[in-house]
């Protein structure tokens, strides 16, 4: 089946271009034209061309100039050089700087038929080798975590030896850090690869439901319970659990997990008979359980059952080094997904992602680099593509007294009820001579 | 002059012998099942001689073609002489997509490669083949992948003398559509 390519024509002699033109649209290929490097440049930004035809010989920017840059910035595009002087000196640099093949004008039809079909077929391959490349990478999970920053590299290091033990492993991180992917990477790498990897998000799932999908239940264990049902610790036999956002659960269930840690045997809602169960459990949370240890909404017993290893996953902000791998991560798996060809992100729009702080961390840029490949009409992202994410900056992490974060409270009530200290007292719930008395003590006054 | 409707007509030029026009014409008319007319011939269109390549341009001879008025719906110039298009070493024919003119000429189709002369029938069936095929292009016809097909791209004599003289049956459908749409417009006109 023949495969119709969008071409554009990069010659100074107008007679040049609508031959090339007219024979092009005679053979069902869509063409455009461009009478200096430069304009082809400019073409280029806008849509995405599979094949340039280049005359070596144009003012301004000569033809090996700009192959030089076409096949830096849009390495994808085929380039056929086609000249009326050709030298072997010439063909040998075209062809060494990535051309796909060269012309000497004027050639014989069925030359320019015969480049066309070397061109399709290189086309083809180079399409089936990204797609094995895009099923290469979706197989091989631990290298699904992107990183070049030192502390993703000391956890690139520490993954191996963490799969190797059995212990518990407890992920710590802000949300969209990827702890499910080192996860994955902790399985993956381990003697129970071969077994499941199951992970539940504790968070949402609430207390009641969250028991009956560990633990599994028996036929009538409770109302709903129309027939048995096998629990996650019983399916995930010889695999890896891995309990996301474990801060969340209840105290009651700490408990009934921590038996199962040292007992290794389940019980089903509703049974009697204990089961035996073999896992790796591997947890994670974004919240700070010491401090909840310390509050008494987590049991200290549990957190060192389930904190053998800790894996701290820093916060994108803080490994600054990795956005721009990320970035070009991201860029070509959602250019895969959406098949649209994008090359580049230029240097503004990486600055501008570079210096964004990332509150939702690379789940975040994630969303932002699929939001501006879906949008975008060119085929490379600027910095127009990212201007949803300009208004958005997180502050710099500040420690502030309990006073202090009182005090900017109350003012902010104020100011919104134009310091009317009846409205105020009302909005915050407190007498209004309470309220009078806290404005004196925090020393708050009415600006201007 | 009035324009007659589908009717397609054949200039020979210059030296093109009548009855190469004739045969060409009777091939129109046969496989196209659409009326001809051989029109009075023209001169040799010196003017679009490149002395440097001692060829005709093809191009400038279609764009003074499609300016004269023949009193045809399209019109196919059966030439002897060598024609080139700027990027191509040689053309046996050249039109544009949707154009008024075609151009096909019998200067490559005479002679083999090895210099010997073919039997006049061949010549004439080669001419009626290009011509055909230049004619496809005026009604918006591409070029065809099927090797079966008379559409499909023959950039040599060996790949001419295999083309079969008709279209597949796609390229035979997108024809007769063209008819239709063209007939539509000329009726509007």
């Amino acid at each position: 089946m023949k495969e119709n390519m969008s071409i554009m024509v990069v010659d100074d002699e107008m007679i040049i271009r609508e031959s090339f033109s007219h024979w092009f649209e005679k053979s069902g290929h869509k063409v455009s034209t461009a009478a200096s490097g430069f304009e082809a440049l400019d073409k280029l930004k806008e849509y995405p061309f599979d094949l340039l035809f280049v005359d070596i010989k144009m003012p301004g920017m000569d033809g090996i100039e700009f192959l030089e840059i076409v096949k830096k910035e849009y390495p994808d595009t085929f380039v056929v050089i086609i000249t009326a002087y050709g030298s072997i000196e010439s063909s040998v640099k075209a062809m060494k700087l990535g051309a796909s093949d060269y012309l000497l004008k004027p050639f014989k039809p069925e030359q320019l038929n015969l480049v066309l079909e070397k061109v399709a077929q290189q086309k083809k391959l180079t399409g089936e080798i990204d797609y094995l490349k895009g099923c290469l990478d979706t197989m091989t999970r631990f290298d699904n975590i992107i990183g070049q920053s030192k502390a993703m590299v000391d956890i690139f290091e520490l993954i191996p030896e963490v799969a190797e033990s059995e212990a518990s492993v407890l992920i710590t991180g802000e949300t969209g850090t990827g702890k499910e992917l080192i996860a994955k990477a902790i399985h993956a790498k381990s003697k129970r690869n071969a077994h499941p990897f199951i992970a539940i998000n504790c968070g949402a799932i609430p207390d009641s439901l969250l028991e009956s999908e560990l633990f599994g239940h028996q036929k009538g264990a409770f109302t709903g319970a129309d027939h048995a049902r096998k629990g996650f610790l019983e399916v995930v036999s010889g695999g890896t659990l891995f309990l996301d956002e474990i801060g969340e659960i209840s105290t009651k269930m700490q408990v009934n997990l921590l038996r199962v840690l040292e007992e290794k045997k389940i019980t089903q809602l509703g049974g009697r008979e204990p089961i035996d169960v073999d896992f790796r459990l591997i947890s994670a949370t974004r919240r700070n359980l010491e401090q909840d240890i310390k509050q008494r909404n987590f049991r200290e017993d549990f957190y060192y059952r389930i904190n053998v290893i800790t894996i701290e996953v820093p916060p994108l902000r803080k490994r600054k080094p990795d956005i721009p791998l990320l970035v070009e991560h991201f860029v070509k798996k959602y250019s895969r997904e959406t098949a649209k060809r994008i090359d580049r992100v230029t240097d503004s729009a990486m600055e501008l992602l570079n210096n964004f702080e990332w509150p939702g961390n690379i789940r975040e840029l994630e969303n932002a680099i699929e939001r501006a490949v879906v949008l975008s009409k060119s085929r490379t992202l600027d910095r127009k593509d990212f201007s949803f994410i300009r208004s958005a900056p997180v502050e710099p992490e500040k420690t502030v007294s309990l006073s202090e974060m009182e005090k900017e409270f109350i003012r902010q009530a104020l100011e919104q009820n134009e310091w009317n200290i009846t409205r105020t007292s009302k909005v915050l719930g407190l007498h209004r001579v309470t309220l009078q008395k806290k404005v004196k003590r925090l020393n708050l006054r009415k600006s201007g | 002059m009035a324009t007659k409707k589908f009717m397609i007509g054949v200039v020979p030029v210059g030296d093109t012998p009548v009855f190469v026009a004739k045969a060409t014409a009777a091939h129109i008319s046969g496989y196209l099942n659409l009326p001809t007319e051989i029109l009075p011939a023209l001169d040799t269109p010196s003017f679009a001689y490149d002395e440097k390549r001692l060829q005709y341009n093809a191009g400038i001879i279609i764009k003074t073609y499609e300016a004269l008025e023949f009193g045809c719906e399209k019109v196919v110039a059966l030439l002897d002489i060598d024609l080139f298009i700027p990027l191509f070493t040689h053309v046996f024919g050249e039109a544009k997509l949707g154009g008024k003119c075609a151009l096909a000429s019998i200067f490559r189709l005479k002679m083999e490669r090895d210099g010997s002369c073919p039997a006049p029938s061949l010549v004439y069936e080669r001419a009626a083949k290009v011509a055909l095929h230049e004619l496809g292009h005026l009604f918006k016809l591409r070029h065809c992948e099927d090797n079966r097909c008379l559409m499909h791209f023959s950039g040599d004599l060996e790949q001419l003398d295999r083309t079969p003289i008709y279209f597949c049956r796609y390229c035979n459908r997108f024809f007769k559509d063209a008819l239709v749409d063209n007939s539509d417009s000329s009726f509007n006109s």
